[in-house]
């Protein structure tokens, strides 16, 4: 069965031709990153604007690349939950559109299912139940995986997301947007143990996040540093606040594979094409004796295939939506796999 | 030539299916909330009304604003899908044109108006009618009612939802002349969109179903500010 996911939540307009939920016959994403790197984030209603620009294209390139027709589409798969609404109304308009003029099903698909999909789309062996850590500038979710579709979600950020302390500490050390990769690339050059941050909830009985606290405690330490005209040891802060950050996923994760006695990990979103993070996900689960996985390169970030292949997986399971299809900007995961 | 138009610019569903002149169906489902989530459902609604099918459409209208944002762009992202999914041609109308083109009968100088959501900032443009057309005179209008009200240098109707408010607001600055203005209030028909349409499709005239984008008439409001603050360094020679 052939899908069309579709996937504009946030700065990426995505159209993707999946075929059984499996093979990845295309995955067209137009990336805005230029559009709003001078406002160091992304500005929702350039993104909206973009979007509704470039739907039409991405979505005849995604058909033109797989070498297939409109008329060979069987059903259309759109982001409708978790993300900027603008931006999300653009996706579910083009969606709904395709439906009623195609007459194939809807399903609207919640972005955090999305990314849980990158790896299952990428992996087809991972095993079921697993823990998932779908991480990212948006969000940090440890989400228990039962089954296809079933979720539990045992914790996430109380505050910032990991990817957007990586944004934010770039932005005060004058290393511009997005942070994660410029992080990555500078720290593989510092010493991780230069400097000791906090790692919040670290040791707490919780499998919450926070990330505020740590990003609160680098500003203060080097912002009279900064003020006084010091040259900063930009690579050493890159390398300890990075450390940081993996230090608390890495652990909460296998916690949390440790408390419900999880087959493996799967970890996914844009922070999971971080280089330490895979490196350290890799050591310690090979210590616990537990496998991990990462989705490939193209599938971390915001993507369509991934909502194409959870498209599919919930249109077997009877998970259709009709034209009156809700947008819902924040709404939790649970919710949605009750459903 | 059957044409389906839709205005989704004030977040209300107006839907309107026309064969060449003649209105088959003319809907207007007020705004709500989810009025955005709702217009691909109540084409569907309009269609089985008019008794008609997806196959008996020809070709689409769509408004393209000014108007919300964020309402715009679901519409035309909807007529821009709707066209390249059933390969048929599709004409963008600029809302205040559909506007104006309601009175079209009315002699003489049509203003219509219509609220930014921002403060007391209109979009206006200034049509003159003849022999049962409109054709606009200016540059579109972005600014206050005063800045508007200067403009008025003949009699004129106003048109638009709020278009009596506007007018006593414009009367009073011209209280000393003795121009004289009508206010003709009302929403832009989906009937409307697809009379204008079908007028430039039946002549082979179509938009580009990829490209076609709103008229938004206001760039964003984070690009206004960046745009200022780098006008601004650039005159105190810091860039």
């Amino acid at each position: 069965m052939l899908v069309l996911g579709i996937e504009t939540s946030c700065d990426e307009t995505s159209a993707s031709l999946v075929a059984d939920g499996k093979v990845m016959l295309s995955n067209i994403i137009a990336t805005q990153l230029d559009l709003h790197q001078k406002y160091g984030g992304v500005v929702p209603e350039i993104a909206a604007r973009r979007h509704t620009e470039l739907i039409g294209y991405v979505i005849e390139e995604a058909l033109d690349f797989a070498g297939k027709t409109l008329a060979e589409i069987e059903a259309v798969a759109v982001t409708s939950k978790q993300g900027l609404i603008g931006c999300l109304l653009v996706g579910v308009a083009a969606a709904k559109s395709l439906s009623y003029t195609l007459r194939i099903p809807l399903i609207g698909v919640h972005h955090i299912e999305g990314h849980i999909f990158a790896n299952l789309l990428s992996n087809l062996q991972i095993p079921m139940p697993h823990i998932c850590l779908t991480v990212s500038g948006g969000h940090t979710m440890l989400v228990y995986v039962q089954d296809y579709c079933q979720y539990e979600l045992l914790g996430s950020t109380l505050d910032d997301a990991a990817g957007e302390a990586f944004d934010k500490i770039a932005k005060f050390l004058g290393l511009g947007f997005p942070g994660g990769p410029v992080i990555d690339k500078l720290a593989t050059r510092g010493n991780r143990k230069a400097f000791c941050f906090p790692r919040p909830l670290l040791r707490a009985n919780t499998l919450d996040f926070s990330f505020s606290g740590l990003k609160t405690a680098i500003i203060n330490t080097f912002k009279h540093r900064i003020a006084d005209g010091e040259v900063l040891p930009l690579e050493d802060i890159a390398a300890s606040f990075q450390e940081a950050v993996v230090d608390v996923l890495v652990a909460k994760t296998l916690r949390a594979a440790s408390q419900r006695k999880a087959l493996a990990i799967s970890v996914t979103g844009g922070v999971s094409a971080n280089r330490r993070l895979r490196e350290v996900f890799l050591d310690t689960c090979q210590q616990e004796a537990i496998e991990v996985f990462f989705p490939e390169l193209s599938l971390c970030t915001d993507n369509a295939a991934m909502i194409a292949a959870a498209g599919y997986a919930r249109l077997k399971q009877g998970k259709a939506d009709d034209l009156n299809l809700d947008v819902v900007p924040n709404v939790p995961l649970e919710v949605q796999g009750g459903s | 030539m059957k044409v389906l138009g839709i205005d989704t610019s004030g977040y209300a569903n107006a839907i309107g299916v026309v064969d060449g002149n003649r209105i088959l169906a003319d809907f207007t489902f007020e705004a709500r909330k989810d009025s955005l989530e709702k217009i691909v459902a109540n084409i569907d609604f309009v269609l089985r009304e008019a008794k008609l099918s997806l196959e008996d459409i020809q070709g689409f209208g769509v408004g393209l604003g000014p108007g919300s944002w964020t309402g715009i762009r679901v519409g035309v992202t909807v007529g821009k899908i709707f066209a390249f999914s059933t390969n048929k041609p599709i004409w963008g109308v600029p809302t205040l044109e559909v506007l104006a083109y309601d009175a079209r009968n009315i002699p003489g100088v049509i203003c219509p108006i219509i609220n930014t959501g921002a403060g007391e900032t209109v979009y206006a443009a200034f049509y003159r009618t003849r022999d049962g057309t409109v054709s606009r005179t200016g540059e579109y209008y972005v600014g206050d009612i005063q800045g508007l009200a200067e403009m008025v240098k003949e009699p004129t109707v106003f048109v638009g939802a709020e278009a009596q408010a506007y007018r006593q607001l414009i009367s009073r600055t011209l209280s000393s002349s003795d121009i004289r203005t009508e206010a003709v209030e009302g929403m832009p028909r989906g009937a409307t969109v697809a009379l204008l349409a079908a007028i430039h499709l039946e002549r082979g005239e179509n938009d580009n179903v990829l490209s076609l984008a709103p008229l938004y008439l206001k760039e964003s409001t984070a690009k206004a500010f960046v745009n200022r603050y780098s006008r601004i360094a650039q005159a105190k020679g810091q860039v």
